[in-house]
């Protein structure tokens, strides 16, 4: 007899956990014997890591999609607007070296591709624009601190594309209060004292303190670092990636603002230090901060002053969280009725806000493949795998990316990381390609992809990158480039002008409401 | 535009021409009117809705061009209409809130000093020869207060209209005589479709507060659009005769 799936029992209640239960819960009906039940089991005692703070564009269509309000989320999750990211001395160490990965795509990408023309400019003479500058707007509306919408803009919508910032631990609450009230998920606050596996191998039930056996017929580890379903009890083993990538430490600390008017930087900044490098992301209420650096490489000691001098003297009582991180990943995600997600799955350093949308891209790949039955669990798990597995790698790839193409020597740190040993030979195939051609779509051809290849060319000449374009003749449609970068000046001068700043926006957006229209 | 408070004695001296009162309108596609006037409105132009730029509140307005600062009804020196909005009457006064420590919000009464319609030789007055105010003045008073109330009952409806989510953006697709295409953004309408797949229970509603009448005036109004593609066109092929004389 077929074994149906019926209820889904999900372990923790960081933003994995709740994102993932509203994900699932808002796509499969729930409550009253009606479809899916979803059970939400939450330690009284374990707090939240809540450390990912920045997000992705995909949480704008996540949160409609789940049923919140935009303005609900600016009201209540201290939020922000993101329109990339910001690397500070990442090429050269230089104080006046920086570059944008921006959001929106370079002007006419991908049909119309600016790079080799933006490169042919680049040759002639050395003062013109940088590639992020010449091919977007974005940068510009960075520089001016400035919302990527007004208050005229729909929720959800932008003027440019766009991301948040926001304080983990106030967002896990609130989508908990929106799962519970809104998407009939039924919460336990309750320590897991055993999870009981049956003979199958399996696990049945998790026993908790005072609410008892919770049964499930599919698991979610959403337990954070300790893995206690995928690792622990499936006893699936831990892949370490930190001979790619080396941080292993992060020190966190929150900064307040001078005052509530201050400006709201609407980027995050990422700026490299000796060993590492340090975030930082602006809040409504304040930044947050955190070095993540390589133990390797320095002492905590060291690392903690690096820190101390960035936030300046004036916050020196402010004391930061130390986080032991590991970069890798569990070897699979799926295995028998357990799914890992977040931190349980696994963990990278935060240099492209990977974390959060990677839970929601797995609970999304979670919710439409949701297995009817036991029995075609398996193969759900095996899919589930291989594509979660590819953007793993693609993310690391992207990573990676970001350390190899620095030219810093003043640290054994840098130097490593150019190490061709340390280097996965899938970026280093792309990296052969790209000496001769910028990235194109061409260069990503599975449907699960995480990064477009504009994000690719934006760091890569972003960081001084030069192709050489000369070999195929790829910059013929000169007046068709002519356009698009006028184009692209015409909107800069458009919006830098009509742009609110992000403050005055979020402010008006919190008095006022966003239309949903 | 310099908008000041209204002083009967400071600005006693003041005269105002009647006739070019409309010329403030000369160059407004949209002018906001609040919802007593729907029914009026309806035989003259479509009634949308848009945001205002400052907070993205949705109000209703009459469409009287299809381009910015483009009224079609303009004929050089008075709007060629069966029916001038409340804010086109009241020109050149404005009601102002006061929003000082003591005042709260209090409503004042405020003329713009800039207006056209200001003239020294003009016949009406602000204040009679004994100081009190002119009949003239008591009418603007009593538009402006049907604009005051009007301001509440238009919030309410529009509120009301939100939560049902009877609103969606129309998007004006022209092409005129000449062949121009016109494209015409950030309107609003009605969402016909979800109105008809409303519960009785809601329809019941609506018509208990007087919006049904309302909806249906919008949705009546709406055919005004042909109106005005024809001014647009008879403006057109006349700026064409004009141009080929001249030429």
């Amino acid at each position: 007899m077929e074994r149906p799936v019926r209820s889904i029992c999900i372990v923790g209640g960081g933003t994995a956990g709740w994102l993932t239960a509203a994900i699932i819960a808002a796509r499969h009906s729930v409550g009253s014997g009606q479809g899916l039940e979803i059970t939400l089991v939450e330690s009284e005692t374990i707090g939240i890591i809540g450390v990912g703070e920045g997000t992705w564009p995909t949480m704008r269509s996540t949160l409609k999609k789940v049923g919140i309000s935009e303005t609900d989320f600016f009201r209540e999750c201290n939020a922000s607007f993101k329109h990339g990211a910001k690397f500070a001395r990442w090429v050269t160490g230089q104080a006046s070296d920086f570059y944008y990965h921006p959001l929106m795509l370079p002007e006419g990408f991908p049909s119309f591709d600016l790079a080799p023309y933006w490169m042919k400019a680049s040759e002639a003479e050395q003062t013109i624009p940088s590639f992020s500058n010449a091919v977007c707007f974005q940068e510009a509306v960075c520089e001016l601190g400035l919302a990527p919408k007004l208050i005229t803009t729909p929720e959800y919508a932008g003027v440019v594309n766009y991301a948040y910032h926001l304080d983990a631990g106030r967002f896990a609450a609130f989508l908990r209060d929106h799962c519970v009230k809104k998407l009939g998920v039924c919460h336990v606050v309750d320590d897991v004292t055993e999870v009981v596996k049956g003979d199958s191998g399996d696990i049945e039930a998790v026993q908790t303190r005072k609410s008892g056996r919770l049964e499930g017929d599919l698991f979610i580890d959403a337990s954070g670092f300790r893995s206690l379903l995928l690792g622990e009890t499936m006893g699936v083993p831990f892949v370490d990636r930190s001979d790619v990538l080396f941080i292993d430490r992060a020190l966190a600390i929150q900064v307040p603002y001078d005052d509530q008017q201050s400006d709201i930087v609407p980027y995050t900044v990422s700026t490299a230090q000796k060993h590492g490098w340090i975030w930082d992301i602006g809040l409504q209420s304040r930044r947050g901060v955190g070095y993540v650096y390589s133990s390797n490489h320095t002492t905590d000691e060291a690392a903690l002053t690096e820190l101390r001098t960035y936030v300046g003297d004036r916050h020196r009582d402010v004391q930061p969280r130390q986080i032991k991180i590991a970069c890798g990943h569990r070897q699979t995600f799926w295995k028998g009725n357990c799914v890992a997600v977040g931190l349980a799955g696994g963990f990278l350093e935060p240099l492209e806000a990977s974390a959060l949308v990677l839970i929601e891209l797995s609970a999304d790949l979670i919710s439409t493949m949701l297995p009817a039955t036991r029995e075609t669990m398996d193969i759900v798990a095996r899919r589930y795998n291989q594509t979660t597995q590819y953007r793993w790698d693609r993310i690391i790839d992207f990573l990676k990316l970001h350390y190899i193409l620095s030219q810093r020597t003043d640290s054994k740190f840098w130097i490593d990381n150019r190490d061709p040993a340390s280097i996965p030979e899938s970026l280093q195939e792309q990296m052969a390609l790209w000496r001769h051609r910028a990235p194109g779509d061409q260069d990503f051809s599975s449907n699960c992809e995480m990064f477009p290849a504009a994000s690719y060319q934006y760091v890569l000449f972003g960081m001084g990158v030069r192709t050489n374009i000369h070999h195929q003749g790829l910059h013929r449609d000169e007046n068709g480039a002519k356009r698009a970068f006028a184009q692209n000046e015409t909107l800069k001068a458009r919006w830098t002008r009509a742009l609110p700043k992000n403050r005055d926006l979020i402010d008006k957006i919190k008095a006022l409401g966003l239309q949903k229209i | 535009m310099r908008l000041v408070e209204l002083s009967r004695s400071e600005h006693g001296h003041l005269r105002i021409c009647a006739d070019r009162v409309e010329a403030g309108a000369a160059r407004q596609h949209l002018i906001p009117i609040v919802v007593a006037e729907f029914r009026k409105a309806a035989i003259q132009y479509p009634i949308v809705f848009a945001k205002h730029p400052d907070t993205g509140r949705f109000a209703p307005y009459v469409l009287s061009g299809l381009e910015l600062e483009e009224n079609l009804f303009w004929s050089g020196t008075a709007l060629d209409v069966a029916y001038v909005p409340l804010n086109v009457r009241r020109q050149p006064f404005y009601v102002g809130f006061d929003d000082g420590p003591d005042a709260a919000g209090a409503n004042v009464l405020c003329i713009d000093l800039d207006h056209p319609s200001l003239d020294s030789s003009a016949t009406r007055t602000i204040v009679n020869a004994d100081g009190s105010d002119s009949a003239y003045l008591k009418e603007i008073l009593a538009i402006l207060g049907e604009l005051v109330a009007g301001k509440t009952a238009t919030e309410q409806f529009l509120a009301t209209v939100l939560s049902l989510d009877l609103l969606a953006p129309i998007m004006l697709d022209i092409v005129l005589d000449d062949g121009t295409p016109l494209q015409v953004q950030g309107l609003y309408g009605l969402d016909e479709e979800k109105f008809r797949q409303l519960e009785p229970a809601e329809t019941t509603r609506l018509w208990q507060a007087g919006y049904l009448d309302l909806l249906y005036a919008v949705m009546i109004a709406t055919g005004q659009i042909f109106n005005l593609v024809r001014l647009k066109n008879q403006r057109i092929a006349l700026s064409r005769a004009w141009q080929g004389r001249a030429s």
